[in-house]
């Protein structure tokens, strides 16, 4: 937490300010993804409200505060209340876990720039977020409607199948970096390709570190199974209109639609960031190491302070555009692919990606195995 | 220790939450009841059906509980990838190779098992 | 007061009361929320003990797996109705008795056990060396269990598998069997 009360003040204001954060990408996210869906079906999209239709969401938000407060009189008023403010907390709970850039060090004193550091980051992760199902089943089950009660249903069982293939593909990354510190396995994806094994060092200088290039099936099946974690299409069968209706959001309107919203959203950054920091280096620079860039920062403003805050905001920078592309791959396959049935869905999750995910399992297994005992 | 910041976090998004949704019901205002067909839930065009009349399949049971076998057999797996390369520079990484192996080879033979016997079958 | 102390009675409150909620709701879809709850107090206990791992799989597996099952279950049932069939039986009040039984057993050797040592991990044993160790150290303890997992109980681990195997056929065999009322076809 910090030793004096100044710094458990500050650790604490930072969590609220990495929650205000998610909280304020939602409307750019939403405006993102309309002005993007009009660009992919050539249309215009929102741009009558503000330059290039940005203040659009905010006139949206002030309409849902005026929106009358509806319960369905068969409803359960209080899950019905209660699933909204719980679809909040397991995204942005899990996102605080995510490094973002590397420690401030302000004198004696050290601030991480991520809600706080997490000893076994991922298998925290995994956990708080496996939690997004109850707010799906509590507004399925609060609303008392049956269209609600089979989205939640549906919801929540695609939901589990892709967490398995999820968890598989995690072995792979856990198994190559040998650690559950996200902070540490973004440190170990620094400089160039290198890759010691067989009795010999193999190098390519002109790649960077990245997990990607030694787990290239584990990263489809990881990301494939984050767009089903996150009940985005092509794999939205929760919310399929031809036959749900809107699935477990049904009944709800107004504020508390947007609530599901931010929720939804924040599912897809945590995909998005530990995409980024399993697979791309996380805030990692290319060609350009952590120690590089903090004494570029040294000899520029010419003191160790200035090197730190320098290091911070440059990777800070080199995180978010990384993060920014995986969002835009969220949206822009939204807008791409059309909608599964749900039996190709559940096929999908557990005939094709868990025995893949298995099978990257053993071979990562395999060849580290026999890297470190066979000499060629 | 970040348990502090867990707990602050989680109490704070509530309170807020809550919040809001206040905030929204008091600038909103309550649904009038200006009807009593406006209080029902949704439904396509006929009275409104009770849920619990309807149905479903076993078969989002039986895949819940496959999970739980599942996730618990993949937590194994856990420990073990994250001390495998340890064990390889302790001489013992061939041991706990073939022990896992065939951890997996059972695995393998229960989804196997799942997939023959139908039970991830579902209605097209 | 220390901030550990404070911490603790907070999540034993955390701990406690939903799981006191649990027996006393009468709602049974309360009650399996309530158990969640528990079980994620549970896992933030395992935090403060330094058992990070366990915490997180806590999470996974008890909170993300089993209780979404028993959630899943209670909503689809509406058993408002069976409820209070249920809660109004000589079966059921045999029951509640026989639960009142169990409980109090279970108390008394909580606190016997409570006010003695610790007898499951011996005093200057290897492994209590060990764990003396790494608690010193502050590192993960996640190496001591992967060896006790994988190297000195790997019978009782491949054992382990044969049963979880065991459950998934059970599982789909029972499942298949038609005549139920929620059978298949």
């Amino acid at each position: 937490m910090g030793n004096s009360s100044l710094e458990i003040i500050i650790n604490l204001a930072k969590t609220v300010v990495v929650f205000l954060m998610m909280v304020q990408a939602v409307p750019i996210l939403v405006w993102l993804e309309r002005r993007g869906s009009a660009f992919i079906q050539n249309r215009f999209g929102p741009n009558r409200v503000g330059p290039l239709g940005l203040v659009q969401l905010l006139a949206d938000a002030a309409k849902f505060l005026n929106k009358e407060d509806f319960v369905p009189d068969k409803g359960n008023r209080l899950l019905f209340y209660a699933a909204p403010v719980f679809a909040l907390i397991p995204a942005a709970v899990a996102y605080m876990a995510m490094p973002m850039s590397t420690p401030l060090k302000i004198g004696d004193s050290t601030f991480l720039i991520q809600g706080y550091e997490v000893n076994v980051g991922i298998v925290f992760i995994l956990g708080i977020s496996a939690m997004a199902v109850y707010t799906m089943l509590m507004a399925g089950f609060g609303s008392s409607s049956k269209f609600s009660l089979m989205g939640a249903m549906r919801a929540s069982a695609q939901v589990i199948s892709y967490e398995l293939a999820l968890g598989l593909a995690i072995v792979g990354v856990i198994m190559m970096y040998g650690t559950f510190n996200l902070t540490d396995m973004v440190l170990a994806q620094q400089g160039a390709f290198h890759f010691s094994g067989f009795g010999r060092e193999f190098s390519l200088s002109f790649l960077p570190n990245w997990g990607i290039f030694y787990q290239p099936l584990g990263a489809v099946i990881f990301f494939a199974a984050a767009f089903a974690e996150s009940n985005r299409l092509p794999f939205d069968l929760a919310e399929g209109e031809a036959e749900l209706v809107a699935g477990f959001h049904t009944e709800y309107g107004g504020f508390k639609m947007l609530m599901f919203f931010i929720g939804e959203y924040g599912h897809m950054m945590i995909a998005s960031g530990l995409m980024t920091t399993f697979y791309f280096g996380g805030y990692g620079i290319p060609g350009w190491t952590i120690a590089e860039v903090y004494q570029t920062g040294v000899s520029i403003f010419g003191s160790e302070t200035g090197g730190s805050i320098f290091s911070s905001v440059m990777h800070f920078l080199s995180y978010n555009v990384k993060f920014a592309i995986f969002l835009w791959i969220f949206i822009h396959v939204r807008w791409t692919l059309p909608r599964f049935r749900y039996d190709q869905l559940m096929d999908l999750g557990w005939k094709t990606m868990l025995p893949w995910a298995l099978f990257n399992t053993i071979l990562t297994a395999t060849v580290i195995f026999l890297a470190s005992q066979y000499v060629i | 220790m970040p348990l502090g910041g867990m707990i602050f976090i989680t109490i704070f998004i509530a309170v807020f939450g809550t919040a809001l949704i206040f905030l929204a019901r008091a600038i909103g205002g309550l649904a009038k009841r200006t009807s009593a067909a406006k209080m029902e839930i949704y439904e396509c065009g006929i009275k409104e059906t009770e849920k619990k009349d309807s149905k479903i399949s076993v078969n989002f049971y039986l895949t819940a509980i496959l999970f739980i076998l599942f996730d618990i057999e993949i937590i194994y797996m856990y420990p073990w990838a994250l001390n495998f390369k340890d064990f390889l520079k302790d001489g013992t990484g061939a041991l706990v190779f073939t022990s896992m192996i065939s951890f997996m080879v059972l695995f393998i033979f229960g989804l196997w098992w799942a997939v023959k016997s139908k039970a991830l079958e579902w209605e097209k | 007061m220390s901030m550990d102390t404070v911490l603790f009675w907070f999540l034993s409150l955390i701990v406690i009361v939903p799981a006191l909620a649990v027996v006393l709701l009468s709602n049974p879809v309360y009650s399996a929320l309530s158990l969640v709850m528990t079980m994620v107090g549970v896992a933030a206990v395992f935090a403060t003990l330094n058992a990070y791992f366990l915490a997180g799989v806590q999470l996974i597996v008890y909170t993300g797996a089993v209780m979404v099952l028993f959630v899943m279950v209670l909503m689809l049932f509406d058993l408002k109705h069976d409820l209070q069939t249920f809660s109004r039986g000589k079966v059921s009040g045999f029951l509640k008795i026989a639960g009142v039984g169990v409980m109090a057993g279970l108390l008394v050797g909580a606190i016997s056990l409570a006010t003695k040592k610790p007898s499951l991990i011996v005093e200057g044993s290897p492994l209590a060396n060990e764990l003396a160790a790494a608690a010193a150290s502050g590192a993960d303890n996640t190496k001591i269990l992967a060896e006790n997992l994988f190297l000195r109980n790997m019978l009782g681990f491949e054992i382990l598998g044969v049963l979880l195997l065991v459950i998934a056929v059970g599982t789909v065999a029972l499942s298949r069997s038609k005549g139920g009322t929620h059978a298949r076809d």
